[in-house]
């Protein structure tokens, strides 16, 4: 009844009311965090709002008086009467909730992506669920921990990267603090290069990704870092079996700013040097990060925050002899509240990936490779609160990209020769308008259109290759040379996107959505893992841009008496254009010609993703099953038909638990199991020169399935005490965190690989074959870690 | 704290260097219709010239290929010579040169016919050029924790100019030659691929020392025997490619080459590797295999005594 009556009443009330605007952020009582998603809530107009990632709202009501409820999970809700008479600014800050066992709420936390949300297809890792779940060598992990998600995969253990709904590893758009992260791996793929002390919110978009973002068809994941505790100087760290972790924070001009700076550095070569000769003589084998970021509020409507990252591992068998790749990345922001509706964000950002190559024990005899990608991008944004019911969102994009696929250096006996090849120039540019609309009470909807462009450009030379048979190598036939500036090749995309949500009544809700995504840079990887030396190009004359669309509808629902749980099942749809194969023997490492060895597909990928969470209690945790399949289809490669991609997995269940034992001991465990993956199998061998060769009848692809991967980890956590001997409590903080990995000890295969030996055979006798199945982990793996804070 | 640390370190570090493992498995392969299998590489080098026909075989069959007779084969030069090839055994065709004759000429096209079971199968090369190696020498390189002091040979040689040459580099150590998967060594040009760029130079380095051949020390787990002691000899071919057979050859070492173990991450997909014989009737029977002709030029030396190391 009283939804007919303000609807009725809204209409009037636009000429007969004045409005006014509520604006402000939502804070971390404690250190001053900006809480991300907090909720606003006015409860006899049953509308709200929630904060940006900034922490910042703004919502314009009739004049009147209010009861507004400021609430977020783990926190401790506020109720403020507010008297609306005029444009109100309004700061506020959670404390988070007491430590009562009960009450302790340590999830994935979905509160604004539940029911009530217009969202779908996202899921929001706190740091504080990272911490809880069973590392790998006890050390928590975003990467490793978006595993435990529906609808994330990875091609096995130890591989770099993650796979969302059928897109491959360089369909994932990363960011940290708004800069592409190129590569997020340390150590081959085993740890990811987000230093845990300073992220402080993890959100992967699986679909109905909003306006603002493109340039990878697949996800997003939008890492955001740390601001640092604006009130007291903190100091976290940890000592683990793998490295160590320190990070300092702090306030800065008398609490009007902030900073947080984190470093990690594994320290296995140190302590594995009195072992291991090899590494003492100028050799590595190590990785470190360094995470930095620092804030001011200039005043009440200007903030500025500088943030920046780097990274590197180093593989050197001896001084000289080895590889080393990393990451650097800075953002400066300027947050702008132009008024108390409109709200601005200008982003100047900078990102470099890049690895390095070298070997020979000489100035006469060397080799040397190094090969990057760089980014240089300003992104602003505008957030106008139009009113209770529009928030329209829009702004613009430019990306100036540099590749260096080689600047490398062979020198043979004294001749030094340049095998490098030239650099290619980028610009991607985007401007972008969504509008998120409620209707009703019940009905909201968010609409959006990305217009994208790309432009490639000289000095450099284009090649037009041959046609040929599909699957070969295609030779170049032409070759131009291309002047500084002048134009090779531009491409645009309208990229529509739409969401959907309907609220069935108060427990359940229906969503759905369609996004279609362009994607202009391609990560060059036809291993079954993807390695530090992938490189990335950009589309050209002879590479497409990529196109994906994607369909998903959804159905939530709360369960239980106190709702303690969640429940939803989404399924996708999701096909892909221009995706980029490779030739059976393509040469994609310092090759002039690359782009005659790639080929070109579609893609598909569907899917039925059931997610149930339990939020609250001493036991609480998830269960994920996806139900999923995802194909290409490439000329020349398995006879023109749609095959598996080597990391499809029709079934896929992941469950994690977290137990409250008492007040000092909690358990954590997870439990995955998935199918197999597909693997290519021969049926014949032949023998050309001596030569064994296999052979597949079928001429197919991923054509078996390998065993299903099954896995459980553990963990305990011992809270330090809290009291000091004397009975006063102590300040500092500490825990220990004690885990096992793969329990049980399984041998997960990861590969069947089929191979004659490395032995040598004597002419003329046969030559024996097999087939080999790697476990890339076949013994339960221990740790141990110890945390701090003070 | 940091003790307990530590010794978890190390014990983690164990039992990372422990946990990948790999165990010998058999599955079930689809059985699969025989396919007949050409392999004809010739050279200019003196005496018969041999071109085999089998057929493929299952996968887990380890005996030697069945041979394919009865058929008619012959290589034909741009200039009309015939060259027949004879059954001389089971699938095992010959040409036998008359008196001093050689077999090819550098720059000519070659056509191959395989005339069997009412079909006919064709194939095209053109033998290409090869430099002369200039030397052989050896050096010694100190003790590492895989191995004791090893003395190695590295060959010298100039790629020819112009871009586009391609070569087989083989190598025989006391006249066997080595034939490990991972011993498999071309070149393109001075370089290892087409768009490396290298071209008129002396070969790269590790192209020019990759005729050592790394063996375990059997009494040693994890050792490696120095590839060539006093006493040792040591020879080396280069034959000449086509492009064709180069990149086959690539993608046979991208098949056969396979070490395991973390390896296995970077490999690629199996995949039926090119050929370049055809069936006449492009609905016919499947052929697979390669012909390939190409000029062969060679050296080798005796590792004689610790003098001959260079440098020393």
């Amino acid at each position: 009844m009283r939804f007919f009556f303000i609807c009725l009443l809204f209409p009037l009330g636009l000429v007969a009311q004045e409005k006014f605007t509520i604006s402000g952020y939502v804070k971390d009582a404690a250190d001053g965090e900006a809480l991300i998603g907090a909720t606003i809530y006015i409860k006899s107009l049953t509308t709200g709002t929630t904060t940006n990632v900034y922490g910042f709202y703004s919502i314009t009501l009739p004049a009147g008086n209010y009861a507004v409820d400021y609430t977020y999970v783990g926190y401790a809700s506020q109720l403020q009467n507010i008297s609306l008479t005029q444009n109100i600014r309004l700061d506020i800050e959670l404390a988070a909730e007491g430590k009562q066992l009960e009450e302790i709420v340590v999830t994935s936390e979905r509160e604004e992506q539940g029911v009530k949300a217009l969202e779908m297809s996202t899921n929001k890792l706190d740091i504080k669920t990272i911490i809880k779940i069973p590392a790998f060598l006890g050390e928590a992990d975003v990467l490793r921990s978006l595993q435990q998600l529906p609808g994330v995969t990875t091609v096995g253990e130890g591989a770099a990267g993650f796979n969302v709904r059928g897109g491959n590893v360089g369909q994932n758009l990363v960011l940290l603090d708004e800069a592409t992260v190129y590569n997020s791996s340390h150590l081959l793929g085993f740890f990811s290069v987000f230093n845990p002390d300073a992220v402080k919110d993890t959100k992967l978009y699986k679909g109905a990704i909003p306006a603002q973002f493109g340039g990878r068809i697949a996800s997003l994941l939008d890492v955001r870092m740390k601001e640092g505790n604006n009130k007291d100087y903190e100091v976290t760290g940890g000592v683990g079996t793998v490295f160590s972790r320190a990070a300092v924070e702090g306030p800065l001009f008398k609490g009007d700013g902030s900073f947080i700076v984190a470093g990690r550095r594994s320290y296995a070569d140190i302590l594995a040097r009195p072992f291991v000769d090899i590494l003492s003589d100028g050799g590595a084998l190590n990785f470190y990060d360094l995470t930095g970021k620092a804030n001011y509020n200039i005043n009440k409507r200007n903030r500025i925050f500088i943030s920046g990252y780097t990274g590197r591992d180093n593989f050197f068998f001896a001084r000289n002899q080895g590889f080393s790749w990393g990451n650097n990345t800075g953002t400066i922001r300027w947050n702008k509240i132009f008024n108390d509706r409109l709200f601005a964000n200008f982003s100047g950002i900078f990102s470099r990936y890049d690895y390095a190559l070298q070997f020979g024990e000489d100035a006469r005899d060397n080799f040397n490779w190094k090969s990057s990608i760089r980014n240089v991008t300003f992104k602003p944004s505008f957030s106008y609160f139009i009113n209770t019911n529009n928030e329209l969102s829009f702004g613009a994009e430019v990306n100036y990209y540099s590749f260096e696929p080689a600047n490398a250096f062979g020198t043979s006996n004294g001749n030094r020769v340049d095998i490098g090849l030239p650099e290619k120039y980028n610009l991607e540019s985007a401007i972008y308008l969504g509008n998120s609309q409620k209707i009703g009470s019940a009905l909201a909807v968010e609409y959006g259109l990305r217009f994208s462009h790309f432009a490639g450009f000289g000095p450099g030379t284009v090649f037009t290759y041959n046609d040929t048979i599909p699957g070969r190598r295609r030779t170049p036939v032409a070759e131009r040379t291309v002047g500084r500036g002048e134009v090779i090749q531009t491409y645009q995309n309208l990229e529509p996107r739409l969401s959907l949500k309907a609220e069935l009544n108060d427990r359940s809700s229906v969503k759905a959505s369609y996004t279609r995504m362009a994607q202009y840079l391609h990560l060059i990887s036809n291993t079954t893992a993807s390695n530090p030396l992938d490189v990335w190009t950009p589309s050209s004359n002879n590479i497409k841009p990529q196109v994906g669309d994607q369909y998903a509808v959804g159905y939530f629902r709360d369960l239980g008496p106190q709702r303690q749980y969640e429940f939803s099942v989404e399924g996708y749809y999701r096909k892909a254009k221009n995706q980029v194969d490779y030739i059976d023997g393509a040469d994609l490492l310092i090759n002039e010609f690359l782009e005659g060895d790639l080929l070109s597909g579609d893609g598909r990928a569907y899917g039925l993703e059931f997610y149930v969470q339990k939020k609250t209690g001493r036991l609480n945790g998830w269960v994920a099953y996806t139900l999923a399949r995802t194909e290409l289809r490439v000329n020349g490669i398995n006879n023109n038909q749609w095959y598996a991609t080597r990391f499809d997995q029709t079934h896929n269940l992941k469950m994690s638990g977290f137990y409250e034992i008492n007040k000092r001991w909690s358990a954590s465990a997870n439990f995955t199991l998935v199918s197999g993956t597909p693997n290519t199998f021969p049926t014949s061998r032949y023998t050309v020169q001596d030569i064994l060769i296999p052979y597949n009848a079928d001429d197919s692809r991923n054509n078996v399935r390998l065993p299903a991967f099954h896995r459980l980890d553990v963990s305990f956590r011992l809270e330090g005490k809290t009291v000091k001997r004397n009975g006063k409590p102590r300040k500092n903080t500490d825990y220990w965190v004690f885990g096992v990995y793969n329990l049980y000890g399984r041998r997960n295969p990861f590969s069947t690989y089929f191979t004659q030996g490395s032995e040598r055979v004597a002419q003329g006798s046969p030559i024996n074959s097999e087939a080999r199945q790697l476990a890339i982990i076949g013994a339960p793996i221990p740790s141990v870690s110890y945390n701090f804070k003070f | 704290m940091v003790r307990i640390i530590r010794s978890f370190t190390v014990a983690s570090l164990v039992a990372l260097a422990l946990m990948g493992c790999e165990d010998t498995i058999f599955p079930t392969l689809r059985e699969a219709e025989p396919v007949l299998v050409v392999d004809a590489w010739l050279t200019n080098k003196p005496g018969p010239q041999t071109i085999r026909l089998t057929r493929t075989q299952p996968y887990f069959e380890n005996s030697l290929p069945p041979g394919v007779g009865g058929a008619t084969v012959t290589v034909t030069d741009q200039n009309g010579v015939v060259y027949p090839f004879v059954e001389t055994a089971s699938g095992v065709y010959e040409w036998t040169p008359s008196g001093s004759e050689v077999f090819g000429q550098v720059g000519l096209r070659y056509d191959l016919s395989v005339v069997f079971g009412g079909e006919t199968f064709v194939a095209q090369s053109r033998m290409g050029r090869v430099p002369a190696i200039d030397s052989i020498t050896f050096f010694r390189e100190e003790a590492t924790q895989f191995a004791d002091e090893q003395y190695l040979a590295e060959f010298w040689s100039v790629d020819p100019k112009g871009p586009g040459d391609a070569y087989w580099i083989k190598f025989f150590k006391n006249g066997v030659r080595m034939n490990k998967p991972s011993e498999l060594i071309t070149a393109f040009d001075a370089g290892f691929s087409r768009g490396g760029n290298f071209d008129s130079a002396n070969f790269i380095v590790p192209i020019r020392r990759a005729i050592n051949p790394f063996d375990e020390d059997p009494a040693n787990e994890g050792q490696f025997l120095s590839p060539y002691s006093v006493g040792d000899s040591v020879y080396v071919e280069i034959n000449a490619l086509t492009e064709a057979s180069f990149n086959f050859l690539n993608e046979v070492r991208i098949q056969i080459d396979r070490p395991g173990g973390f390896a296995e991450l970077f490999s690629t997909p199996l995949a039926n590797v090119s050929t370049n014989v055809a069936n006449t009737n492009a609905n016919g029977s499947k052929v697979v295999g390669f012909f390939n002709v190409g000029a062969v030029s060679g050296l080798g030396r005796r590792f004689t005594s610790l003098s001959d190391l260079s440098g020393e």
